[in-house]
């Protein structure tokens, strides 16, 4: 049996891939403050190039993939910038340039500039998302937060045993939906859906938890079948992330 | 939706059994998917509603106040919300470590509550005591990272609904929740099982 | 005591005297009485009807009552020596390995490898041991090579011979297997029955098996322990003093036995040449196909045509597309391609409401087709005036009296009991179309010929019946025509 490379290993074995997941998202989240201390229009532009770039380039990530991740995108940022602009107090503001006015509504030019801030913190919000939610493998993230964050192992590998029921959870929940429609109901969504859905899910999560502890889960001393190290990788990426910050800091 | 005490064990049970860690996971989990079924279809519609949008938002809510309700546990309400956050983050993963930071910190929030109670009261005022929490916790995020230029008195207004929404959404249907997974036989051998 | 060192020790013996299991929360014992004394190597095969407390005395035998699975265990149960339910169960998870029934609820990892490792590392290997013995079980179990893939997109047998392989790789000195087919298709019980055959052949390990399918079991065991419905003893030997003396008691008690022929096959047919009498057709698919967004086709270029009061069989191994194609036929899916007519109309056009009367569609687990918190609620549901009132008397016809079961939470109900109310469900409308799929999974053979009866009977009034499923001897018993699935299209010749 030929083992080919699959895109997820592409992803996996590319140099933002193979990163330490909780470097990758230490850096995200400070960006996230970082952008939240600031209504400049170019921090955000560039944390979102760098965001799309690095996905690319660094994390190998197709650009198919990150443009559908990406999609949703567009709604949210004009929904946020909307409603900033509108709902802005400078709005009411007697010395403010008027932008626009339309009956009771008055758009003047600091909202609209607070708007168009604030959408596009949103697309850097959401390409760092969509980034980092590519090149970053669930197993590995998991490694990392017990062997460097020191979670408790049991909890960690208890949540990520949990993880592997997404798609069958899925399916219950369309099965679900699925009765209602043909017993005559016209609403699929119903309370009711969502306690079937439940017992499902604790049904599932009982059998797990027996399987789990028949494989000695809850021996002490478990030994470990892969090893998380911190690499000059880690310190590359972090040092990159922290000019990044740097950048942004020095462009509000 | 009772409004009398439901007490817990005299001394709450503090060891995690797996049962308990994997249980407490899978309902985080599945909040989650049900939170990305649902944003499939109503994402337009919560686009639209801007910073009203906690009242689509609430139901992500739940598991920081159903999993502690049925475990009664330290650490119930963090761990079943970092799961439905990380479900959001793997799957429709657009905000990815936002998801998380949101998740962390209205976990956290209905984490808080719990604890100020030693674990051990676990009646409809605590419950929703922890839900408004928990949207507060949420109110500030979504306003610090998203809505920061709205006037304050809109900001307020959002608040006062998020919290009127968290209590009957999340405290109310948890207690709702809870009672009919306890009717299906599903909680046996759990604290919150017990009626 | 510690956890074993790395595969080393051998098959060990498992003494049972006198023993009982009792699920916490209940008086009764699901099982009780049990004694057997089972050698190294040896085999052990329970049989019995459903409720019997088979998975239950399994898991005790696994060690994993009292401590993983809340209850109470009576008698003398000892795994190499070391009691169950005693001060240390570490010492049992040490030499034992489990392999459960549900495929996708023993998944830990989402990599092969790593699922395989996990077993491991609970025992503590090193590292060097376990990068070498897990492409070894994985090879063992009959999935060479497939370290790196993702285990949720394994099918249903590959799923189970990675619990195998999860379960064989610490070599244990104990193999309990809980009706470890009872979720796969013929082709993927096959492919686990001869692993577990090489397993059991080379003596590598003691296995004690839960499985009702009995031309792969019975071969395998060196000793056949047979319960009762009520959760007693019937009987204890080794397989031919069972067929001989006991092999009526064991068919009257509900035990499916080896050696028993299928029913023929009906005729296979695409389209109503074969129907009745010229009867009009009620379901017309044409060059249906079908996929996912963004995933491979399922269903490609499939003709298929029912006619009123005709039975079908739609056969095909799991992912060949029989339940697509059973959910595009009423209305729950849209095809991608082609045209689906129930009584001439696009069926995922038609409203709920009318549907409803047109088709009814039951799920292979009831559980997940449950709208209500009773039984009463849930025959009712979205019922008219006027049907509600013969609604009771279709409950009464399949065993689920409203005035008895009525206030009852369909959750609690026994798998049987929830099977027949999610018949109800569906023919209190009395539909002119009934779709099931895999009706028969893991049922003995009491609840199966109930199921058969309760077909034959409901039927008389002139729905037509199509049956997605891989049970060649359902379809066999239930249906006058086949229409075979392979790959998504439909496939000529003979079985």
């Amino acid at each position: 049996m030929i083992a080919v490379p699959t895109r997820a290993d592409r992803v996996a074995t590319s140099p933002l891939g193979r990163a330490n997941p909780l470097a990758t998202l230490a850096i995200a989240i400070a960006w996230l403050v970082a952008l939240a201390t600031t209504t400049d229009v170019r921090p955000p532009l560039l944390v979102t190039a760098v965001a799309i770039a690095a996905a690319l380039a660094l994390g190998r990530v197709p650009p198919a993939d990150l443009a559908r991740g990406l999609a949703p995108l567009w709604l949210a940022a004009l929904s946020v910038g909307f409603f900033n602009a509108v709902l802005s107090p400078a709005n009411a503001d007697p010395t403010a340039t008027v932008v626009l006015a339309f009956g009771p509504l008055r758009l003047t030019e600091p909202a609209l500039a607070a708007g168009i801030a604030l959408g596009l913190r949103v697309v850097a919000i959401v390409a760092v998302g969509v980034a980092w939610s590519r090149i970053t493998d669930p197993t590995h993230l998991t490694d990392a937060l017990v062997q460097q964050g020191r979670l408790a192992d049991r909890f960690a590998y208890g949540a990520l045993a949990a993880l592997q029921a997404i798609p069958w959870l899925a399916e219950d929940l369309v099965a679900l939906r699925e009765a209602r429609r043909m017993r005559g109901l016209r609403s699929t969504w119903h309370p009711r859906v969502l306690v079937g859905l439940l017992v499902l899910a604790i049904r599932r999560g009982d059998r797990l938890a027996v399987a789990m502890d028949a494989r000695g889960f809850t021996a002490a001393g478990r030994t470990r079948y892969r090893i998380v190290r911190w690499a000059t990788l880690d310190t590359v990426v972090v040092l990159a992330g922290l000019a990044v910050l740097a950048g942004i800091v020095a462009l509000r | 939706m009772s409004s009398a005490p439901i007490a817990g064990p005299a001394v709450p049970e503090a060891r995690w059994r797996t049962r308990d860690i994997v249980v407490t996971a899978v309902i985080g989990v599945a909040f989650g998917v049900v939170f990305w079924a649902w944003g499939l279809a109503w994402s337009p519609i919560e686009a639209a509603l801007g910073p009203a949008r906690f009242l689509f938002y609430a139901v992500w809510l739940v598991p920081a106040v159903l999993a502690p309700l049925i475990v009664r546990r330290p650490g119930a309400a963090l761990f079943a919300e970092m799961l439905a956050a990380a479900v959001s983050t793997l799957i429709g993963s657009q905000w990815g470590p936002d998801t998380l930071l949101s998740g962390f910190v209205q976990g956290a929030a209905a984490e808080l509550v719990f604890a100020f109670t030693l674990y051990r009261a676990w009646s409809f005022p605590v419950l929703a005591l922890a839900a408004i929490a928990s949207a507060a916790a949420a109110w500030v995020h979504d306003w610090v990272l998203y809505f920061p230029q709205i006037d304050p008195a809109a900001i307020i207004l959002f608040g006062v609904l998020m919290a009127i929404s968290a209590v009957a959404i999340v405290a109310g249907g948890s207690l709702f929740l809870v009672r009919a997974l306890r009717q299906a036989g599903v909680l046996e051998g759990f604290p919150g099982g017990a009626p | 005591m510690g956890l074993a060192a790395e595969g080393r020790a051998g098959p060990v013996a498992v003494v049972a005297r006198d023993v009982a299991v009792a699920y916490a929360g209940r008086a009764e014992p699901a099982v009780a009485g049990v004694s057997f004394d089972l050698a190294p190597g040896a085999c052990l095969l329970i049989v019995g009807p459903s409720g019997s407390g088979k998975s239950t005395l399994a898991r005790a035998v696994a060690g994993l009552v009292p401590w993983s699975v809340p209850g109470r265990l009576g008698g003398l149960l000892q795994v190499d020596g070391i009691p169950v339910g005693g001060p240390d169960p570490g010492a049992l998870v040490a030499r034992v390995g489990v392999v459960f029934q549900d495929p996708s609820s023993q998944l830990v990892m989402e990599r092969v490898e790593d699922d395989v490792a996990f077993g491991l590392e609970g025992r503590r290997w090193s590292r060097p041991a376990m990068g070498g013995r897990v492409p070894a079980a994985l090879a063992e179990a009959g999935l060479p090579g497939f370290g790196r893939r993702r285990t949720a997109r394994l099918s249903g047998g590959e799923q189970q011979r990675l619990a195998l392989a999860g379960a064989f790789a610490p070599r244990p000195g104990l193999l309990v297997l809980d009706e470890p087919t009872a979720n796969l298709d013929p082709p993927g019980a096959a492919a686990f029955g001869a692993r577990l055959a090489a397993i059991r052949d080379a003596r590598s390990a003691t296995i004690v098996l839960v499985e009702h399918r009995a031309e792969i079991a019975w071969p395998l065991a060196d000793l056949v322990l047979a319960l009762g419905a009520d959760g007693r003893p019937l009987a204890l030997g080794t397989p031919d003093v069972l067929l001989t003396r006991h092999r009526r008691a064991l068919a009257d008690a509900g035990v499916w036995l080896p050696d028993e022929p299928f029913p023929p096959l009906p005729a296979d047919g695409g389209d109503g040449d074969g129907s009745p009498g010229g009867a009009p057709r009620l379901v017309e698919a044409r060059r249906v196909g079908f996929a996912y967004a963004r995933g491979l086709p399922v269903l490609v270029d499939v003709d298929a045509t029912v006619a009123a009061g005709e039975r079908v069989a739609l056969l095909g191994p799991n992912g060949s597309g029989k339940s697509t194609l059973a959910r595009l036929l009423v209305g729950l899916l849209r095809p991608t391609a082609g045209s689906v007519r129930l009584a001439g109309r696009d069926p995922a056009r038609v409203a709920a409401r009318d549907l409803a009367r047109l088709a009814g569609y039951v799920v292979q687990d009831p559980e997940r087709g449950f709208l209500a918190d009773t039984v009463e609620g849930e025959v009712l549901a979205g019922l008219t005036p006027a049907e509600r009132a013969s609604a009771g008397d279709v409950a009464a016809a399949l065993g689920l009296p409203l005035d008895g079961f009525g206030a009852r939470n369909p959750y609690l109900l026994s798998g049987g009991e929830q099977r027949r109310l999610s018949l109800v469900s569906q023919l209190v409308r009395r539909p002119r179309l009934l779709v099931l799929d895999e009706p028969t999974f893991g049922q003995d053979r009491r609840t199966y010929a109930g199921l058969l009866a309760l077909l034959r009977e409901q039927l008389e009034g002139g729905a037509a019946l199509v049956a997605a499923t891989h049970d060649l001897r359902f379809a066999g018993d239930v249906a006058g025509r086949t229409i075979r699935l392979a790959g998504g299209r439909i496939a000529e010749g003979a079985p």
